[in-house]
């Protein structure tokens, strides 16, 4: 009588290296009280879909580095006013959590709702996300490298998850790319072939592939890229929003062909793989009902696939 | 389980039915979960009013099905839910 459909980690795995396991250190409301200096006074505007982010506090190398990595989400001049202000400051700290043992574990990201605030934190960042104010804090343990990217990103991503859900859209664990001028969506939780599709799809637009933002549209729902790619995940060459062909629940398969998916089974294909507005005390219902309202809108299958690009030609009725 | 019993849904459980089938988001176990559809009758009934004899009585006037296997299947379902924490 009762189907799980598990909920996918949209977190990488950590790896040990040569870390021995140590303690974490949660940070309570007065750690987050406690002014921290910024790394410098750069400014830079986003654009991510819909929504507006400006980063505060960024040193010069810091800038440098983002401008570049940013390119086609980045607002020369901004538009309009914010929807998130992050200020970027220098934790003053070595680390928040530890490995918990020697070998990887999958990337820990512990959220809890305070008076005035929602906190996330993790191993290199901890952040604060103002509820009434429209501005955030992110406290990171170095000023750039790949833990600053992760940090930073992982925070961004969140923040995006959050604000894209109060627009009616949602971040989604899966790949998109963009053919005839309509994006195809390929989901499911990490091996289950996102980046494959997207590495025999490249005569495309890849919009993603590993979170697309789907944001709700006069006729259904359009699908964007994000730019926090964390180095490893590919990065759009173009932040514009294209109208769903489908989405496409991939399974590896020695076969391929795909099977319509409907009603509950589709709604909860979807939110399986919603990461960051599922976790732990945060309410699920807006996050159910926007998927509601995608999958009403927009044919949802599971695509069994495998590692070549016949799957074009099924989900194209060639 | 007593037939006499009264379930409540988890506060915590979001839920939507779809032509008679439910789809049940308990983040607090990171868990989605599909009924079928008569999984999704029993899910409906559960109130926080309804007695477990209601809710048999419900089902056996809606589904054909004999009163034994009902039974059977009725608590072997609610035990799952509990377990799941989607019900209390």
């Amino acid at each position: 009588m009762l189907t799980h459909v598990s909920q996918g980690a949209v977190a990488d795995r950590m790896s040990g290296q040569d870390r021995p396991p140590g303690t974490d250190f949660n940070p309570d409301a007065a750690w987050f009280a406690e002014n921290r200096p910024a790394f410098g006074q750069g400014t830079l505007a986003l654009r991510v879909g819909p929504l507006r982010f400006a980063l505060e506090g960024l040193s010069s190398r810091q800038r440098d580095r983002l401008l570049s990595q940013y390119r086609p989400f980045l607002e020369e001049k901004a538009t309009g006013p914010a929807d998130l202000s992050v200020r970027l400051t220098r934790a003053g700290r070595e680390s928040f959590l530890q490995l918990q043992d020697a070998g990887t574990e999958v990337y820990r990201m512990p959220t809890r709702r305070d008076a005035d605030a929602r906190r996330w934190w993790s191993y290199e960042f901890a952040g604060s996300f103002a509820t009434d104010r429209r501005t955030a804090e992110l406290a990171l343990v170095e000023e750039e490298g790949p833990r600053f990217e992760r940090g930073s990103e992982n925070f961004l991503r969140a923040m995006t998850a959050g604000f894209i859900q109060a627009r009616g859209g949602m971040l989604l664990h899966g790949a998109a790319v963009v053919r005839g001028g309509r994006a195809y969506v390929f989901f499911g939780p990490s091996g289950s072939g996102k980046t494959t599709v997207t590495r025999f799809s490249q005569r495309d637009l890849v919009l993603s592939d590993d979170l697309t933002l789907l944001v709700p549209a006069p006729r259904g729902f359009q699908a964007a890229g994000i730019p926090f790619g964390m180095a490893h995940h590919h990065v759009p060459d173009s932040n514009e929003a294209f109208p769903i062909a489908g989405l496409h629940r991939l399974v590896q398969s020695s076969d391929v062909r795909r099977e319509r998916v409907a009603g509950a089974a589709a709604l909860a294909e979807v939110v399986a793989s919603l990461p960051f507005v599922l976790d732990g005390d945060v309410d699920p219902r807006p996050a159910v009902e926007n998927a509601a309202r995608l999958v009403a809108t927009t044919p949802l299958w599971r695509l069994h696939f495998r590692k070549d690009d016949a799957f074009w030609d099924v989900i194209e009725e060639r | 389980m007593d037939l006499t019993t009264v379930l409540t849904k988890s506060p915590d459980a979001a839920h939507r039915t779809y032509d008679g089938q439910a789809t049940i988001v308990l983040p607090s176990r990171a868990q989605v979960s599909v009924l079928n559809e008569i999984g999704s009758a029993i899910w409906e009934r559960i109130d926080g009013r309804r007695t477990l004899a209601e809710i048999l009585d419900g089902i056996l006037a809606e589904y054909d099905i004999t009163r034994e296997k009902a039974l059977g299947d009725l608590q072997a379902f609610v035990t799952d839910l509990k377990t799941q924490g989607m019900v209390s």
